[in-house]
């Protein structure tokens, strides 16, 4: 079975081990000239210090990088791949073109052909998940701390030990599909919707109760308007859930840290005058003081990141092994 | 060495097939005592048919006493079919007399042919009963 | 009696509604060769796959020598199966093709499987995708029997070959078979490429086994009566198949165990297609007692 296992899955393998060396090279390639201009321009120096603003360090580093950084968020596909290229074809593809007449008839049973096809592969996606991940956690490090990203959905997920779940996950869907759809584009196109589904819904309403979320209050910081709010420190490499701006007693004046010029006209009468012209910043203060206005925040403090990854790793792997079961009994007791 | 063939078409059971031919080629001289018969499976990989119908006429040719199976060796021929006075000269008188008076009663050759069958299949079939 | 290769017993396999198999009980004896024919949709290759356990039964049992063959990996060692069109994996080599057998089956045979390929002249290096039907039927059979099982079981081996590679295939077969006392089940719409080659006739009809037993029993035991038209089709002594009748002719398809002494009937012979072609084209008879036999019954079962 190992031999059959790898004669049959020897290409995906090479394309993998290919698109893996692939990124490893662009990686290699690009990281210095990241480094390198990340320490001679200053700003990992400047990051480095608490209470500095290097708003025009960073964005000008921003800038500069654009193109990159939108890597980033494609590498949230990968694990996707594994599950419509090597777990969807997994049993469909025999169904598909009838070689599990062939193949079930040889002195093997099916149990013994699932179970060695499925943990070969499931090792390989793993370490391959593993390596991948570390690669993209190790290149991307840069921008994510200049963008105190690392909590971030997005970012969270392509770091860390969550994409070898999702990798794992995305396999064990997709060889479930296939042996309910029994055909292999049908049941890639399911893989596609059901991974995406379950990605979102998790990330969107449970992993914010991984952990009861804190709230804090923080006064409003009259900060520049643009640029790169480079954070208050209290929430530094968190995660932001929820932000609204509110007086004394809860009433929400906007949302974000932001200001809303409109709805405070009606409660800091005489102090916004139309636009363009700015308000002074002394009557704006005394407006906000006398208001009570505040920020509200709830997150995810940056200590609970490896916790976080921890819970999630383990909801994804669950459900991976769940699906491998139910994909084993499908194969052993319904198909034909 | 003898080639078998399977007449599809004959309505002789196939191992008879092989019984006859075996039979025609003794007579004509072809096999001779001593000869060996093709085995079981050089027929078989030759002509496509069930190994028990070549068992069958080769059982049948031996309990004829036309020839002998030698275990682990192969089936060789015992002895000829017929022999020079195969003519059977006196039969064949009768027959022509015979076939003389059938044309006298009004049949073609082809309702003599179909007589002759289906009488020699009715006498044959009541040997068989007897 | 020794143990059935291959052995049902009310065998039932349905699918939501419809019926692939219907109390089927039959059984083929250790060393027979058996065609399993009948029209399209008749349930044949329902029973095959649940021979080999590819398939499990709604209700009833198959046994395939002695036991379920469901999961058995000590079963399937013993039986060499070719679905129909010989499914091989397209891009394998046929070498890679004959490797599988080797990893997958214990009992492999290597030189005897390298030998076959050789003298089919198929070329290992090819790639089974791109083998001819003739070809392709080769490997599937070689990949079958270099396992060296004690049953085969082959699903229309010869529905897409031409005529030369079908005899090839048989020949192929049939010496196979000679050199040991193997059991084949093989079915096909070609009765008499079975006639040739089988000693055993099951003949499925609409989901249920309308014919079981020895082909020289078979043959024995029906004929084809001809004789003045008589209205009413009875035969003393018989089970009048099928009857029809001419204006001055009537036709009827008998089986007995006896000889027909009344001289009012001519007896002819039948050939296994014409055999087969009277039944299928009477549903509703039966050599086996049960529900799907509607005239007078005989409850003579025809076994070796």
């Amino acid at each position: 079975m190992i031999w059959l296992t790898w004669r049959q899955h020897r290409q995906q393998a090479l394309a993998a081990a290919i698109g893996l060396g692939l990124v490893a090279g662009f990686f290699l390639v690009t990281h210095p000239g990241i480094a390198n201009t990340f320490n001679s321009t200053g700003l990992a120096s400047c990051l480095g210090t608490p209470g500095r603003d290097c708003g025009q360090i960073a964005d000008q580093f921003d800038r500069q990088y654009r193109g990159l950084q939108f890597l980033v968020p494609l590498f949230l596909v990968v694990p996707l791949l594994v599950g419509l290229f090597w777990g969807a074809p997994l049993v469909a593809r025999e169904l598909e073109q009838g070689t599990h007449r062939l193949v079930w008839t040889q002195s093997v049973t099916r149990r013994r052909w699932f179970s060695t096809k499925l943990a070969l592969i499931a090792c390989a996606v793993v370490v391959g998940a593993a390596v991948f991940a570390e690669l993209v956690t190790w290149w991307s490090g840069i921008f994510v701390r200049l963008h105190d990203a690392r909590f971030t959905p997005g970012i969270f997920d392509i770091r860390g030990i969550v994409p070898v779940a999702y990798a794992l996950f995305a396999l064990a869907l997709g060889v479930l599909v296939g042996t309910l759809v029994r055909r292999t584009l049908p049941a890639m196109a399911a893989t596609l919707g059901g991974f995406i589904a379950v990605r979102v819904l998790v990330t969107l309403f449970a992993r914010p109760h991984y952990v009861a979320a804190k709230t804090a209050s923080t006064p409003v910081v009259l900060a520049k308007l643009g640029g790169i709010m480079v954070g208050n420190d209290s929430f530094a490499g968190g995660w932001i859930i929820k932000q609204v701006t509110v007086d004394r007693l809860g009433n929400v004046l906007s949302g974000g840290q932001g200001l809303d010029f409109a709805s405070l006209s009606g409660r800091c009468p005489g102090v916004i005058p139309p636009p363009p012209t700015e308000p002074s910043p002394a009557q704006l203060a005394a407006c906000l003081d006398r208001l009570g206005v505040h920020t509200l925040t709830t997150y995810q403090p940056a200590t609970r990141f490896w916790a976080f990854q921890g819970i999630e790793f383990a909801i994804y792997a669950v459900l991976a092994l769940v699906m491998f079961g139910a994909a084993a009994w499908v194969v052993r007791r319904r198909l034909a | 060495m003898i080639a078998f063939r399977l007449e599809t078409r004959s309505g002789l059971a196939p191992y008879l097939q092989l019984v006859h031919q075996t039979k025609d080629a003794m007579r004509l001289g072809l096999l001779q005592p001593g000869d060996q018969l093709p085995t079981v499976k050089e027929v078989v990989t030759s002509i496509a048919i069930n190994p028990n119908t070549v068992l069958k006429a080769y059982r049948e040719l031996e309990r004829e006493g036309l020839v002998e199976g030698r275990p682990g060796v192969g089936t060789f021929v015992l002895r000829t079919l017929g022999g020079p006075n195969s003519n059977h000269p006196r039969l064949r008188r009768r027959l022509e007399r015979w076939i003389a008076g059938a044309r006298d009663a009004g049949l073609d050759e082809e309702s003599i042919s179909a007589l002759f069958a289906a009488t020699l299949r009715g006498s044959l079939q009541q040997e068989d009963i007897a | 009696m020794t143990t059935p290769a291959i052995e049902t017993t009310v065998l039932t396999k349905r699918y939501g509604r419809t019926w692939a198999l219907r109390d089927c009980s039959l059984a083929v004896p250790a060393g027979r060769i058996a065609a399993l024919v009948g029209p399209n949709g008749a349930g044949k290759t329902t029973l095959l796959h649940l021979a080999v356990g590819l398939l499990d039964p709604t209700s009833g049992s198959v046994r395939t020598l002695g036991a379920s063959p469901r999961e058995r990996a000590d079963i399937l060692a013993r039986v060499g199966f070719v679905a129909q069109d010989a499914p091989l994996y397209a891009g394998f080599t046929v070498r890679d093709t004959l490797e599988l057998g080797r990893h997958l089956n214990p009992t492999w045979d290597e030189d005897f499987a390298i030998e076959r390929m050789r003298r089919h002249d198929i070329d290992l290096r090819q790639r089974a995708g791109t083998l001819s039907g003739g070809q392709r039927a080769q490997v599937a059979l070689t990949l079958a029997v270099a396992k060296r099982p004690e049953v085969r079981v082959l699903d229309e081996p010869l529905a897409s070959l031409d005529p030369l590679a079908r005899r090839e295939f048989l020949a192929s077969l049939m010496e196979a078979t000679a050199e040991s006392d193997l059991t084949v089940l093989l079915s096909s719409h070609l009765v008499t490429d079975m006639e040739r080659i089988c000693d055993y006739l099951i003949v499925l009809s609409q989901s249920r086994v309308q014919v079981l037993g020895e082909v020289d029993t078979l043959l024995a035991t029906h004929r084809v009566l001809t004789g003045r038209r008589k209205d009413r089709a009875e035969v003393a002594g018989a089970e009048v198949i099928s009857a029809s009748h001419t204006e001055r002719q009537s036709t009827l398809f008998v089986r007995s165990t006896t000889s027909i002494p009344d001289p009012v009937w001519t007896a002819h012979e039948v050939s296994l297609e014409d055999l087969v072609l009277e039944y299928l084209a009477q549903p509703a008879a039966s050599m086996l007692p049960g529900p799907a036999a509607d005239g007078p019954r005989d409850s003579m079962e025809v076994r070796a």
